[in-house]
C-alpha cells in the first residue's frame, strides 16, 4: 500500500491486481480513498495478451475461426460465428436460412449460459453464495444441452465457414424444450430473488448509477448500456442470422444502478429462453451449408454481433488467397470498462469489486492490442524497429 | 410466509437427494453421442487430399505418403495438440476420421502416449523402418 499526502488529511492507493483472490482474470486497478471512500479510479490492461489477431493472420479462415472461437472460454460462438459470417460476406455469399437459425439458436442458449454464470459470479461478489451455488447448478442444464447437439461444453464449434456443422434433431429439439421450461421457471425465481433480497438489494439498489447521458458519452454496450435505459442491441438495431425472422424485444431499465443492471440480465434470460422456444419450434427446413470458394477475393468487411456482454465487432480484410490479410476485433468489455472506473468514484471500496462485476467484464477477450503512447515513438512501428525495440527492452532491463 | 416454506422445501429435497456431485472415476455419467474425444483414422478409402492436416487449426495431423499411386498413407496425430475441433472429420469426404466419444481419459505420464500412428500394420511398419534407416545415415 503506497501512501502519498494530500492537503485534506492522508490519502491512499489500494492496488489490486494482476494477481488478486477478487479477480478472476488479470488486470490491474488502482484505487485512490480518502478513508472508505474512493477518490481516483485507473486500470491498466494487457496482462492476457495472446496475440490472436496477428496468429490468425497465417492461418486459412477456416482455421482462423477456430482459433477467434478461442478468444472467449464463456462466449465462444459470437467469435467463431463473427469470423464465418465475415468470410461468407467477403465471397458474397449467405448462410442457408436453417444454418442462420440455428446460428441463433445457439446465439442465444450461449447467452442463457453466459448470464446464468454472470449471475453467480456477481452474486458471489456480493457474498450471496447460495445464489451463486443454485445458478450454476442450473447452468449445467444449459451447459448438457450445448453438449448434446454440438458435443462440447464450451467451445461448440458449431459453425461452418458458409454455415453450421451441426443439424438439430426431433430428440434434441424437445431436450432444449425441456430445459428452457425448466429455466424459465428458475430465471422468474431469480427475478424475484435479485428485486427483492433486502440484503442483496444493499449491495446493488442506488451503486454505480450512471444515467443515459453518461452511458453515451462513455461509449458503453450491451445490457449495461441497457439498464441505463439506452436502446441499444445489435440484434434490434441490425438483425444478423434470423434475428430477422425471430425478432427480440429490447430490454431496458431507466434507473441505472446495478439493481437494473441484475434485472435486465435476469430478464433477458426470459427473453432469450422465448426466443430458443421459438426458434426451435420454427426451425426452416433445408441446406445446413453453402459452399464458399477457400479463396476469397479482395475486400472489406465489418461484422456486428450482439454478444451477451454487449456489441462485438469484427473488422475483416481478404486478400485474395485463402489467409485472412487482417482480422481485427473489439470486444464489448473495453468500452464498459470506462464506466467503471467513473462509477466506482465516490463509492466505498467494497462495492468496488460489485461494480466491476455488473458489467460482466472479460480481460481476456479485450486483450486485443498495446498501444504506447509516447513523443519519441510513432505508433506505427516496422518489424525492424519492434525487434530492435524488443533488444533494447532486454539489454536495459534491471 | 412462502419464502419461509420456500427454504424449508428447498432444505428437506437437498437433505433427501444425496450429493449433486458424482463418485468419479467409479461412476461416470453418459456421454453425448456428438462428444468429441480422441481421434482415430482408417486408411479404407483415403485419397490423401490432406485437407484433414490443412484444416486443422492446431496442426496436430501429418499425412505421411508412403505410396500416393498404391494409396499407402500413414498418419500421425498429436493428441496434445489436438484442440478437439472435429473440423478434420467434417473435412473427410471419405469417412476416413471419426472423433469417439468413449475415447476422453487422455491424461498420460509418458509423453510419448501423445504422438500416434494410424495406418495398415505393415505401412506403419515400413513407415518406421524408414525412419531408423535415415537416422542411421545421419549419425
Amino acid at each position: 500500500m503506497a501512501e502519498i499526502s494530500s492537503d485534506n488529511g492522508r490519502k491512499f492507493t489500494i492496488p489490486i491486481g494482476p494477481q488478486h483472490p477478487a479477480l478472476k482474470e488479470p488486470g490491474h486497478f488502482e484505487f485512490v480513498v480518502d478513508g472508505e471512500v474512493i477518490q481516483e479510479a485507473s486500470v491498466k490492461l494487457g496482462y492476457a495478451h495472446r496475440g490472436i489477431e496477428k496468429i490468425v493472420e497465417d492461418r486459412n479462415y477456416t482455421q482462423a475461426m477456430y482459433i477467434l472461437e478461442r478468444v472467449c472460454g464463456i462466449c465462444s460462438h459470437v467469435h467463431a460465428s463473427a469470423l464465418a459470417m465475415g468470410a461468407e460476406q467477403l465471397a458474397g455469399v449467405e448462410a442457408p436460412p436453417r444454418a442462420r437459425a440455428i446460428r441463433t439458436l445457439v446465439y442465444e442458449l450461449e447467452r442463457i449460459h453466459s448470464h446464468l454464470l454472470w449471475l453467480g459470479v456477481a452474486a458471489h461478489e456480493a457474498g450471496f453464495e447460495a445464489l451463486f451455488m443454485y445458478s450454476w447448478r442450473d447452468r449445467e442444464t444449459i451447459m448438457d444441452i450445448l453438449e448434446e447437439i454440438s458435443g462440447s461444453r464450451v467451445h461448440y464449434s458449431v459453425n461452418a465457414i458458409g454455415g453450421v456443422r451441426i443439424d438439430i434433431s426431433a430428440e434434441s429439439a424437445q431436450n432444449i424444450l425441456k430445459a428452457v421450461d425448466f429455466l424459465e421457471e428458475r430465471s422468474k425465481h431469480y427475478l424475484n430473488v435479485v428485486s427483492s433480497d433486502r440484503v442483496f438489494l444493499q449491495r446493488s439498489r442506488g451503486i454505480g448509477v450512471m444515467s443515459p447521458e453518461e452511458g453515451n458519452r462513455w461509449g458503453v454496450v450491451g445490457p449495461v448500456a441497457r439498464a441505463s435505459g439506452i436502446k441499444r442491441d445489435v440484434r434490434v438495431d441490425a438483425p444478423y442470422a434470423a434475428y430477422d425472422i425471430f425478432p427480440v424485444t429490447m430490454i431496458t431499465a431507466s434507473e441505472g444502478d446495478l439493481e437494473a443492471r441484475f434485472t435486465v440480465r435476469v430478464r433477458e434470460l426470459l427473453e432469450s429462453t422465448r426466443l430458443v422456444r421459438e426458434v426451435v419450434k420454427n426451425l426452416p427446413e433445408g441446406e445446413l451449408t453453402t459452399k464458399v470458394k477457400r479463396k476469397i477475393p479482395p475486400a472489406e468487411t465489418v461484422v456486428r454481433i450482439e454478444a451477451p456482454r454487449g456489441e462485438l465487432m469484427y473488422y475483416m480484410k481478404s486478400n485474395g488467397t485463402d489467409q485472412p490479410e487482417r482480422i481485427h476485433g473489439r470486444t464489448p468489455t473495453i468500452p464498459n470498462m470506462a464506466s467503471v472506473l467513473h462509477l466506482t468514484i465516490g463509492h466505498q471500496l467494497a462495492d468496488a469489486p460489485m461494480i466491476l462485476a455488473g458489467i460482466d467484464p472479460c480481460f481476456s477477450c479485450n486483450d486485443r492490442a498495446v498501444v504506447l503512447k509516447s513523443q519519441s515513438h510513432s505508433d506505427l512501428w516496422s518489424w525492424d524497429q519492434l525487434r530492435q525495440y524488443g533488444i533494447d527492452r532486454y539489454h536495459g532491463r534491471t | 410466509m412462502s419464502k419461509k416454506s420456500n427454504i424449508f422445501q428447498d432444505a428437506i429435497s437437498s437433505f433427501v437427494q444425496g450429493p449433486v456431485t458424482e463418485n468419479y472415476p467409479a461412476e461416470k455419467r453418459p456421454i453425448a453421442d456428438r462428444f468429441r474425444g480422441e481421434l482415430s483414422w482408417s486408411p479404407e478409402g483415403c485419397s490423401g487430399c490432406n485437407l484433414c492436416a490443412k484444416e486443422c487449426p492446431a496442426g496436430a495431423i501429418e499425412v505421411i505418403t508412403l505410396d500416393r499411386k498404391a494409396k499407402r498413407f500413414v498418419v500421425r496425430f498429436r493428441v496434445d495438440r489436438c484442440a478437439f475441433c472435429g473440423q478434420c472429420q467434417t473435412s473427410c469426404r471419405k469417412g476416413c476420421i471419426d472423433l469417439a466419444n468413449d475415447r476422453w481419459e487422455l491424461a498420460s505420464y509418458d509423453r510419448s502416449d501423445f504422438e500416434k500412428l494410424y495406418g495398415h500394420p505393415d505401412d506403419i511398419a515400413e513407415y518406421l523402418a524408414s525412419l531408423n534407416q535415415s537416422e542411421a545415415t545421419d549419425d
